[in-house]
């Protein structure tokens, strides 16, 4: 009897993990609330007074009660499956993040590689749904996501084996796990001064991931009518734009664990690793934001460019610096 | 009768053989006729090859089998020996697997065409020299059989040539340059015989041994590396392989990408690893894993630019090859742990890919992806084993592809440490890329053929019939199953691929008599290799199941305040009509072809450049063949010996 009793804590513990924390519930709350604090700074720079902090909120219950038009040339069951697939994608990744210490909910199952791949599911859902939504408009905006896609992902692969080499030496280590305590024991990873270029090789790989100014290429409001979302309307349109906000959440999360793993903080290890957590997450927003507020569209053969060119090459710097054991 | 088993390869063999005479003499009024002794035939061999699992892979036993019981005397061999061990029957498996499914495609697929008696002979040639390439134990008994296997493809892809006429184009290019192929071969099976003094496989692995590397033995090396590297469509050599695949039947393309380019890699394998044990030189390792890695990156970059369903296929074939032999040429356990694991897997999603290239095929009668479009409504059985390989190739978890570009990764990062080489570093840098550009790739495929509008032409298309739909089912199915339980596929089948390529001396032993290897300076080694990271599939698809039944579970419980759901009115309504911004939607199309608009303008010199080199001229191509022949006999010569 208390053999089931275990197993059923058990189960019930990992429903916890998976629901709340740090699953699907932390993640889409803080995911909205940074998008929230984003529009606001940026408003604030913009000399506008900008929506309330909460303001997300409000605009996904609202589309969550609106009428969901499925245009006659869809495939309804893609549809409506490709907003939600790339938020499970999205929420699962969480549970793989050692944060501040914490050990990951589920930190043996994943490493470096799987979690790049992890990153391309929403991307992909967001092709596929736009794909299969019949638009010509989602047709140049899909076309331009995969681009973008491969503009960013060079630099990405570089960025984690640069990680892997500075941690593991001459041994191979893709678990993120023992990158962070790796961390804890010789200080974070942005503090070592031949990891800063990759560092803001990252930086900048964000916004093209979550697409923001200037790398909004794929959505291009005023231009393509938000390429794949056009056709989008009531709760599959609120799930993807969840989507965007969990994926802001979860590329803060995961620079935090790439580069900012080390703040040994003892005894004070909840309140001092949630501040932390916090501070870092809105910090690195606001890099984000900032390069928003100042920056136009870039057309897409500019975007890919500097992604393979700029981006590459810092990450390139980093890892020619690591692999002399600098 | 203890033994019975070791009948079953050269039964599979000569049976496949038979059939296709049998075929010709039988078969070419009546189709019922022929399609039976073809399907027993394939069935038949299949069986008998999947039952050598259980002494091959489960009893670890090196089946041997004379001709004539002509057993070595005086210690040499004269006989022609069939012998399988455990890397010959993981080929011979993946062959007898590809050959099923297709035959099984074939008899719907090929319906519309004439001439099947010539065809079903020819399938049966094909199969057959593939099986006997992979169990034979004799370096000329090889060559024969690659040549059969030649001729056959070639004839193969000209099958199609009245309604076709650039299929004739196509076996021209093969012919030509699959016979420079051969001739090098064979050139190489004469001069090992010239040093050796016998053909056999076992005993010149032991014979080489213990005389080291003389000149003679590495040009022999040269040649028949450049050539079985022919045969597996290596860049240089990539260049026959688009227009062949692209213009053969997609049944065939099937055994083409399954059995006919594996069969390559093997000979490959076989050579470096066990014949001139020669993997644990570094210039044979860099040579092996540069030629890869740029057949990876050739092949997926000219598959970005493909307007043809099938030609992107054959483009994305030769790039996994360049994963498989990349990981093969590391020389270490793991790399050729997960080339072994990705050749497999390669076998079964780009099967999967190409049966359903042949489905979209047989139901709009084009692969021209700017005239296709929107048959996911259509064609839903299709569409989702399309969809599953495609996950599978791109390396999309839980599928196979994952799992095996996931070892292969580690396995290029290990080596560069281990090396210290930098050259290893960019190889996993562009191992990495490729994975997305194959991605993008086949998102481009996906909403030019399934998704997307559907052209007028194509508004009457229909799904294809149940027998085409059977095979693509169990390759989906595999493709799935070998992710999901990846570490029970590669402990049945890999493992023992792996130790019988890191430790012939058994294969030795088993031809020659206990001993012979020993004598001869080839120790037992036993397979070491850790894989570091951690990956448990199932745990994965367990915890994906729960989240989406969470995400489902929360978007449902809003669904009381939550509007309507609105679906289309069978009349044309503005409502749920696709909004063109005021254009006619004539204007607004956006054909597969165009999808990579700012990454072609990027990279247009080195798109033009490749252009260039792939002008389509046999001349070109043949001088790439000798010249990639000449440099790999140079390299070897300069930097092996």
């Amino acid at each position: 009897m208390p053999d089931i009793l275990a197993r059923l804590v058990e189960i019930l513990l990992v429903a916890l993990h998976v629901l709340i924390f740090p699953g699907l519930l932390f993640a889409a709350v803080g995911g909205l609330l940074l998008a929230g604090i984003d529009r606001k700074v940026l408003a604030r720079m913009q000399r506008r007074i900008g929506p309330p902090i909460v303001q997300p909120f409000y605009d996904f219950f609202k589309l969550m009660g609106k009428e969901t038009i499925i245009p006659a040339a869809a495939r309804p069951g893609i549809y409506k499956a490709a907003p939600v697939i790339g938020l499970v994608s999205l929420s699962l990744m969480m549970l793989f993040f050692p944060i501040f210490g914490h050990k990951a909910a589920f930190g043996g199952v994943a490493d470096l590689i799987v979690i790049l791949y992890l990153l391309t599911i929403p991307a992909v859902a967001l092709i596929i749904g736009g794909s299969a939504s019949g638009s010509p408009f989602a047709g140049v905006g899909i076309s331009r996501e995969m681009v973008v896609m491969l503009g960013y992902e060079l630099p990405l692969v570089m960025v984690l084996l640069t990680v892997a080499k500075k941690v593991g030496g001459g041994s191979l280590v893709f678990s993120l796990q023992s990158i962070s305590e790796w961390q804890l024991e010789s200080g974070c990873l942005l503090f070592h001064w031949s990891m800063i270029p990759a560092a803001l090789a990252f930086l900048l790989i964000i916004p093209a991931e979550v697409g923001t100014q200037p790398f909004d290429v794929a959505e291009a409001e005023t231009e393509i009518c938000e390429g794949p979302l056009i056709e989008y309307s009531g709760a599959p349109l609120a799930i993807f734009k969840l989507n965007t906000a969990v994926k802001m959440f979860v590329m803060t999360a995961l620079f935090q664990v790439l580069f900012l793993g080390g703040i040994n903080l003892g005894e004070y290890w909840l309140l001092g690793g949630a501040l932390l957590f916090v501070i870092s997450a809105v910090l690195t927003i606001l890099c984000m934001t900032f390069i928003h507020a100042f920056t136009a569209r870039l057309k897409i053969e500019h975007l890919f460019k500097f992604y393979w060119t700029v981006v590459a090459g810092l990450a390139l710097v980093s890892l020619v610096l690591v692999w002399f054991g600098l | 009768m203890s033994n019975f088993y070791v009948h079953f390869p050269v039964i599979s063999v000569m049976g496949l053989f038979l059939a296709a005479f049998l075929v010709e003499i039988f078969g070419s009024k009546n189709k019922y006729v022929r399609y039976i002794i073809s399907l027993i035939a394939c069935l038949a061999a299949a069986a008998m090859t999947f039952y050598l699992i259980v002494p091959v892979f489960l009893n670890g036993e090196v089946i041997s089998y004379w001709m004539g019981a002509w057993a070595p005397e005086g210690g040499y061999a004269f006989g022609i020996g069939y012998e399988i061990d455990g890397l010959g029957l993981f080929f011979g498996l993946l062959t007898a697997l590809t050959f099923l499914m297709s035959v099984i495609f074939s008899w719907r697929y090929m319906s519309r065409d004439g001439h099947l008696g010539h065809y079903y002979t020819l399938f049966l040639m094909l199969a057959g020299s593939v099986l006997g390439l992979v169990f034979t134990g004799d370096v000329f008994n090889l060559f024969i059989m690659i040549e059969i296997m030649t001729f056959a493809s070639v004839a193969l892809t000209a099958f199609r040539h009245k309604k076709h006429p650039e299929a004739l184009e196509g076996a021209f290019k093969y012919l030509v340059l699959g016979s420079i192929g051969s001739s090098m071969t064979l050139l190489g099976v004469a001069l090992l015989y010239l040093t050796t003094h016998t053909l056999n496989m076992a005993q010149i692995t032991a014979l080489i041994s213990s005389q080291g590397m003389q000149p003679t033995t590495l040009l022999a090396f040269g040649t028949m590396l450049a050539g079985l590297a022919v045969k597996s469509f290596v860049v240089p050599f990539h260049t026959p392989a688009a227009d062949a695949y692209a213009t053969a039947p997609a049944s065939v393309s099937t055994l083409f990408s399954g059995m006919v380019n594996k069969a390559g890699i093997y000979g490959i394998i076989r050579l470096t690893w066990i014949l001139f044990r020669a993997m644990d030189k570094e210039a044979l390792m860099l040579l092996l894993s540069i030629l890869g890695a740029l057949t990876m990156f050739i092949g997926v970059t000219m598959a970005l630019a493909q307007h043809d369903f099938k030609r992107l296929l054959a483009f994305h074939s030769i790039s996994q090859i360049g994963y498989v032999l990349m990981a093969v040429g590391l020389g270490t356990n793991l790399g050729l742990y997960g080339g072994l694991f990705h050749a497999m897997n390669h076998t079964l999603f780009k099967g999967l890919l190409f049966l359903t290239a042949g489905a979209v095929y047989y139901a709009t009668g084009t692969t021209n992806l700017d005239k296709l479009g929107g048959l996911a409504k259509r064609m839903p059985y299709t569409t989702v084993c399309f969809l599953a390989g495609a996950f599978a190739i791109s390396g999309i978890p839980p599928f196979n592809g994952f799992a095996s570009k996931w070892i292969i990764y580690q396995a290029a990062y290990e080596k560069a440490l281990l090396s210290g080489n930098i050259v290893y570093l960019i190889i996993t840098v562009v191992a990495l890329l490729v994975s997305v550009m194959t991605l993008a790739s086949f998102i481009k495929v996906t909403s030019a053929v399934f998704f997307g509008q559907t052209p007028a032409s194509l508004e009457r298309t229909g799904e294809v019939p149940f027998s085409m739909q059977l095979p693509m089912f169990i390759m989906s199915a595999l493709c799935l199953a070998a992710g999901l339980f990846y570490n029970k596929t590669v402990g049945i089948f890999v493992n023992p691929a792996v130790n019988a390529a890191t430790d012939p001396a058994k294969y030795v032993d088993t031809m020659m008599g206990d001993g012979y290897a020993f004598s001869h300076g080839i120790a037992p080694q036993p397979v070491t290799f850790t894989s570091v990271s951690i990956w448990d599939p199932v745990f994965w698809l367990i915890l994906f199941v729960i989240v989406t039944c969470a995400v489902t579970l929360v978007a449902m419980s809003g669904a009381r305040e939550r509007g309507p759901i609105s679906l289309p009115e069978k009349t044309a309504d503005d409502k749920h009509a696709t909004f063109f911004g005021g254009e006619k939607s004539l204007h607004s199309h956006v054909g597969g072809s165009d999808l990579f608009w700012g990454f072609k303008k990027d990279l247009k010199g080195y798109f033009r450049v490749m252009d260039d080199l792939h002008s389509g001229r046999t001349n070109d191509y043949a001088l790439w063949v000798v010249l990639g022949t000449a440099l790999i006999t140079l390299f070897t010569f300069i930097f092996m010996s």
